[in-house]
């Protein structure tokens, strides 16, 4: 039993009045009425009766006041706020992860509205039980962790910060919030570990970790908890439901323009099978519909074809309730609903302008020319001679290209625009990672868009070098003697460098192939590749999709100075454009289809969607990884056990004996 | 003391009506002063047979049973009861505490004595109505239908508060009255001495003691309640009472006990003991009540 005052000293003194007020007023109150009666004989006899057991009469005469006593000192209990700890910590300091994450609004939660509202509830209990010494924070994390109250024993602003808190519709990141924690609990070292000069900044603060959540995010591998104690708290029911669009995308039919096919995958993440209709609309209007069962962890693809769609369009798809008639278009009821709609864009079809530098490149040219490439493409093809003019300069620095190819030259300074370098490095950053020799491809990574389609390990390459790039640089093509073609990024544009020429200059000046790839299959294709998703064709056709609460980075014309960007046909909210046409958008919370428009055009389009695996397993994990240790649930931490309603109700109890007692009395 | 009880008549026309045919009964014979209609312990003239004795010289030879001597030859007195009055006492309980209840116990207590004294006037007893303590000095003896108005104005000059004990009140009425007779004590017996001496005295004095003890309303079931201080209306003694329920039920069982120990007591010493309530009509009274329990016939 402890105790936990909710009155201040002062406080305490004023109630100390109250049983002093009560006694006195109750001798006022004895100052008995006289009343004449013909002889005091009989009542001298009675009253001697009754003093016979006067210790009982004593005690009946002042019953009431007793009984008036009693109410105020179990008053006074109350106030104290007597109870049992239910689980005591050894820390007197806590740390509340709260977890804001989609997957949180699952309203799988018992009485509460969802899981959020649950653990925000568990949380204001032991804020509720927390005792004068001890200090708590709090933290929510999401993709981002956010420190919603620092250390305080203020209760008041514990509950507020707790009030703050918001859901959101965002993938779940534990590793910010740990961190946050981490910082206090473990201060970290002046220097390096066996420095004799080591000194600690700060002494730690063991604390406990109450995490409130559903786990669903990934194991944490690279964290020490040190002098943290952690706790999971699961949140959310075992037997949940929830049937999630895992994916969906839409794309032109690189044949046939007009028409497009729209791509997604359907996951039942329930306990249960579902039954569902899956339902595609296409800018608001009602497209598509298929009925689908899905067994309890089975997943499906569906695709839709969309004929005749020249213009640009926002596709949805939605999960619907599988019943007919009046019920038809409901939105399919599970636990998690954000994960029941996924929005993907068709973009106009448009053409990309690519500055092409060469001696010479005649495969280059073919390919860049072809009947497809022909379509989305504007090639301008210059001498190296050009790199020194002051319109390349002007050029290069204003990014009016969507892409400049370098074949076997190299400019001063790099351009405000995505590069494309054929043997030849684009800076000094970048460097030739072996000596000029022949090349044999053995790896070629598929899962790049500019790699699909591709067949290479029939290539024969005479002579070329592998590349080694600044920091992020992704290989795409590897081969024996390393790196042969890799892509890097650089201030927001991208660079794209193969190590090995198509064309080369024999001695006499004649050219030559380097490879034979010119008369391969892949080659075109490649180009097409490269014009598609290099400079930015590609995205010509599928709208790219982002998740919620990223920053969205596009592109639009440089010449366009401000985009207005709007979700559905809600209101736009307008944006300057940046340096050379770049665009950032913010406020990218809500799932949804968006469109970029400047004036009347249409500039882009892109969509959010939650495509979450983990969001969207919503069943709760029993246990996490946390460092080297295996974090087990809880289930629901013990919260202190309170008395003072009981007290109050006796108080109330004792109030009414003690006015029926009255109420006998005088009668 | 209300002016209504007080303007109230201590007899009214019709009761004395009633009155006049009734007798007080006493339980004992007494030898009276004067003829009267009651038996005697006297011998005398009266048409009731009493005995016979040996005539001696000198008696007078009227009362000689000639029949007697025809058939005895011998000489006899043919004896008759004599028949005398009835020394009657009314006395009058005048403490302050007797001043209560409505109507209050004083008046009825001299109602109750005006009738009593009535009854006795009306068959030719000697009576005396009387009060406790000093105005019992004063107070006549009568005799005769004509003493009634002589009673009534003695009666009605009286006044309450003459708060003498019991015991000393009737101490000082013993001396003053040497004779025998029927006493009749209007109280409420409340007297913090005790009233058993004042009986025991009566009672030695070979008195036909009836007791009519006069109780309130108000007294046996009090209308007070809550936190009180009592005030004792004789000696100004003081009783802090919180009376509830339980308390009021403990005064009733007292009241009780106390009714109870006067009703033992008196039965023990053939006193003829009279409750008698205020609230109860003084015709009712008399003639039911009275009649009822042999105090009058």
């Amino acid at each position: 039993m402890n105790w936990i005052s909710t009155l201040l000293p002062w406080q305490w003194a004023l109630f100390a009045a109250v049983p002093i007020g009560i006694i006195l007023l109750y001798f006022l109150k004895l100052r008995r009425e006289p009343v004449e009666i013909p002889s005091t004989y009989l009542w001298s006899r009675t009253v001697e009766d009754l003093h016979v057991n006067s210790l009982f009469q004593r005690i009946r005469q002042n019953l009431l006041l007793f009984l008036q006593l009693l109410a105020v000192a179990l008053a006074a209990f109350a106030l104290l706020r007597p109870g049992v700890q239910g689980e005591a910590t050894s820390q007197g300091r806590k740390v509340f992860l709260l977890d804001a994450s989609a997957s949180m609004m699952a309203t799988d939660a018992g009485e509460e509205r969802n899981r959020f509202e649950l653990a925000r509830k568990m949380i204001r209990e032991q804020i509720d039980a927390m005792e004068e010494r001890e200090t708590a924070m709090l933290v929510t994390f999401s993709d981002r962790a956010e420190v919603l109250q620092s250390f305080t024993s203020d209760r008041g602003r514990l509950r507020s910060a707790l009030e703050r808190a918001q859901v959101t519709n965002r993938p779940t990141d534990i590793i910010g919030a740990l961190e946050a924690a981490d910082g206090l609990a473990n201060p970290r070292r002046s220097s390096t570990t066996g420095d004799e000069n080591d000194v600690q900044v700060a002494d730690p603060m063991p604390a406990d970790l109450l995490i409130y959540s559903d786990g669903g995010f990934r194991d944490v591998s690279d964290f020490n908890v040190g002098n943290l104690v952690p706790t999971y708290l699961k949140v959310g029911s075992d037997q949940s439901r929830n049937v999630a669009i895992t994916a969906f995308s839409a794309d032109r039919n690189v044949e046939k323009p007009g028409d497009a096919q729209a791509f997604a995958t359907i996951v039942n993440f329930g306990t249960g099978a579902e039954t569902f209709n899956i339902s595609l609309y296409v800018d608001g209007a009602w497209r598509e519909s298929e009925s689908l069962t899905l067994a309890p962890g089975e997943e499906t693809g569906l695709t839709f074809s969309l004929a005749g769609q020249e213009d640009a369009a926002s596709l949805e798809m939605r999960l619907e309730s599988p019943a007919s008639g009046a019920s038809r278009d409901q939105p399919f009821d599970d636990d998690l609903t954000i994960d029941n709609f996924a929005y993907a864009g068709l973009r106009p079809l448009r053409t990309v302008s690519v500055l092409v530098v060469t001696e010479g490149n005649k495969p280059l040219e073919i390919g860049l020319t072809t009947e497809s490439a022909a379509k989305i493409c504007i090639a301008d093809f210059q001498s190296p001679s050009y790199l020194q003019t002051p319109e390349y300069q002007a050029r290069a620095e204003a990014g009016l290209d969507d892409l400049i190819l370098y074949d076997r030259c190299r400019p001063k300074s790099l351009p405000s625009t995505n590069t494309f370098f054929i043997g030849a490095l684009p800076s000094d950053e970048w460097s030739w990672a072996s000596e000029p020799g022949q090349t044999i491809l053995v790896d070629v990574d598929r899962t790049h868009p500019m790699m699909q389609y591709l067949e290479l390990f029939s290539l024969l390459i005479f002579e070329g070098r592998s590349v080694k790039g600044p920091t992020g640089t992704r290989e795409l093509v590897g081969a024996d003697n390393g790196t042969v073609l890799a892509l890097a990024p650089r201030d927001g544009y991208q660079d794209l460098v193969l190590g090995f020429e198509i064309v080369t200059t024999g001695e006499d000046g004649t050219p030559q192939t380097n490879t034979n790839w010119y008369a391969e299959r892949s080659w075109p294709v490649f180009l097409l590749n490269v014009l598609r998703h290099l400079a930015g064709a590609a995205d010509a056709t599928a709208a790219p999709s982002f998740l919620p609460g990223d920053t969205v980075r596009l592109r639009v014309e440089s010449q366009i100075e401000a985009v207005d960007i709007a979700r559905g046909s809600g209101t736009p909210e307008s944006i300057r454009t940046g340096n050379s046409g770049s665009v950032e958008f913010v406020d990218s919370e809500m799932p949804g289809s968006y469109r970029v428009t400047a004036g009347e055009k249409l500039v882009d389009l892109f969509s959010i969607n939650l495509f979450s695996r983990l969001e969207s397993q919503i069943q709760p994990r029993e246990t996490f990884e946390l460092g080297y240790e295996t974090i087990e649930t809880a289930g629901m931490i013990e919260t202190r056990k309170e008395y003072w309603r009981w007290l109050l109700g006796a108080v109330l109890l004792i109030l009414a004996v003690e006015w029926w007692l009255y109420n006998r009395r005088i009668a | 003391m209300s002016a209504t009880t007080e303007s109230i008549p201590l007899l009214s026309p019709d009761l004395l009506a009633k009155l006049e045919r009734l007798e007080l009964v006493s339980r004992k014979v007494f030898r009276g002063r004067m003829k009267g209609e009651r038996r005697s312990k006297r011998k005398g003239q009266s048409v009731e047979f009493a005995d016979f004795r040996n005539y001696v010289a000198g008696d007078d030879l009227r009362l000689i049973d000639w029949n007697l001597y025809a058939r005895l030859d011998q000489l006899f007195l043919k004896l008759f009861q004599e028949e005398e009055d009835l020394h009657v006492y009314a006395l009058i309980d005048c403490s302050e505490s007797m001043n209560f209840g409505t109507p209050t116990k004083y008046h009825v207590a001299k109602q109750m004595a005006a009738a009593l004294g009535y009854i006795g006037l009306c068959r030719a007893d000697r009576v005396s109505v009387q009060a406790l303590g000093d105005q019992g000095r004063r107070a006549p003896v009568l005799r005769g239908r004509s003493g009634l108005w002589k009673m009534l104005q003695y009666l009605e000059s009286l006044e309450s508060g003459d708060n003498v004990s019991l015991h000393d009140a009737v101490k000082d009425f013993s001396l003053r009255n040497s004779g025998t007779g029927v006493v009749v004590l209007i109280t409420d017996l409340m007297d913090k001495s005790g009233y058993e001496a004042a009986l025991r005295m009566l009672v030695g004095r070979r008195m036909d003691v009836y007791v009519m003890h006069i109780l309130s309303p108000e007294e046996i079931d009090p209308p007070i309640r809550g936190d009180r201080r009592l005030i004792d209306s004789e000696d100004g003694d003081e009783t802090e009472i919180t009376i509830n329920n339980y308390v009021l039920e403990r005064y009733k069982q007292t009241l009780q006990s106390f009714l109870s120990s006067v009703k033992h007591f008196c039965s023990r010493r053939s006193i003829a003991y009279l409750p008698v309530r205020t609230d109860q009509p003084v015709d009712d009274v008399m003639t039911r009540y009275l009649r009822k329990r042999g105090v009058v016939r």
